[in-house]
């Protein structure tokens, strides 16, 4: 899922960089609306951790293996926090473990941070239609959330590589391996849905202000 | 008398016969030449230890760092063999790619240069720098949740 250095071409990466600069500004506001913007920060700082050290947890889906992202939970606990935490850990990520890359730090940022947005606008749609108290429904949107903000920075994934195979390669080879990764993650977006779906259940049960709508 | 005299002829005709053929034998003598070639072998995996089988490879000389110098694709066990241009002295750059994942290695093809190498850490680094990275989080969760005074 994360994009290393390297196989980008240059205006791809500052595409990327200012796609996250732009989303990172309006979190950052939203952030800043809130009556006390530093509350949710421990909660943040706590979930960056996860999100951290989730690309080491491999799940092995023949023929490949593939690794959690969470990004989806991030954008449905955190909310406007999610962008920021997600940014940070994927920095840590490429800095100590070349999961990712500098250059692509943005690309990748951009590729799943705004898809957790998207989860977060999913997961709060259930105030909206008056379902917010039900404990199944904060699990059926929690598990939408999860499996939305993977699926679609799956998607956006698939899109930036297959559009930007180098020449110089093998396509249909590169392409059908691409293919194939992406396939092998649609067991991952339903194990995250589903863990998400947990997560927020169990939250709405012993913690019910951490998912109140901010 | 005679008798005697031809026993002393023939070993020289022997001896005569023996060295012509030596001569004929020293024609045929091999020339030998050598250079050492590095033969670069390239083992590509991913952090899950499991092999990047089918990969491509790229590799690119110092020489010309735009245009692929050699491509092909690895095998089973993710190994990729090539023997650089040894009159390319530098560092030769080795991109593993497969489905957008990869990684390049810079590898010094010259005179006293590392024969191993690797891009990756131990796992005892990747533990300990984990181990930071989250204690950071911690602590910042700690800090901001710390009770007013």
């Amino acid at each position: 899922m994360h994009i290393p250095d390297g196989i980008l071409p240059a205006a791809a990466s500052v595409a990327g960089y200012a796609t996250t600069a732009g989303a990172t500004w309006y979190s950052i506001r939203k952030i800043n609306e809130s009556e006390n913007p530093q509350e949710s920060v421990p909660k943040a700082a706590l979930l960056t951790a996860a999100f951290f050290v989730a690309s080491w947890i491999h799940i092995p889906i023949p023929p490949t293996s593939v690794h959690l992202v969470l990004n989806g939970l991030l954008g449905v606990v955190l909310g406007y926090y999610a962008f920021p935490a997600i940014l940070i850990g994927l920095f840590f990520q490429a800095v100590m473990f070349q999961h990712g890359g500098l250059t692509s730090l943005g690309v990748n940022a951009a590729m799943m941070g705004i898809p957790a947005l998207l989860a977060y606008f999913v997961f709060q749609l259930r105030f909206h239609l008056k379902l917010g108290d039900n404990r199944v429904w904060t699990g059926i949107f929690g598990f939408l959330g999860g499996a939305l903000g993977l699926g679609i920075a799956v998607l956006v994934a698939f899109t930036i590589l297959i559009t930007t195979i180098p020449g110089s390669m093998d396509v249909a080879a590169e392409r059908s391996s691409i293919m194939a990764l992406t396939l092998a993650h649609a067991p991952l977006i339903l194990i995250e849905g589903l863990f998400t779906a947990l997560i927020v259940v169990f939250l709405q049960r012993v913690k019910p202000e951490l998912l109140e709508a901010s | 008398m005679f008798s005697s005299k031809a026993k002393l002829v023939l070993p020289l005709v022997i001896l005569i016969l023996a060295s012509l053929s030596t001569t004929t034998v020293l024609a045929h003598g091999a020339k030998i030449e050598y250079t050492i070639n590095t033969v670069v072998e390239i083992m590509a995996a991913y952090d899950s230890g499991e092999p990047m089988a089918d990969a491509q490879v790229t590799v690119y000389a110092p020489s010309d760092l735009e245009t692929p110098w050699l491509t092909g694709t690895t095998d089973d066990e993710g190994r990729f063999t090539f023997t650089p241009d040894p009159e390319i002295t530098g560092t030769w750059d080795v991109q593993v790619r497969q489905a957008g994942h990869g990684d390049i290695v810079h590898i010094a093809i010259g005179e006293g240069v590392a024969s191993t190498g690797s891009t990756g850490f131990t796992t005892l680094q990747i533990v300990l720098m984990s181990a930071s990275v989250i204690w950071g989080f911690v602590g910042t969760a700690l800090y901001f949740s710390r009770r007013k005074a």
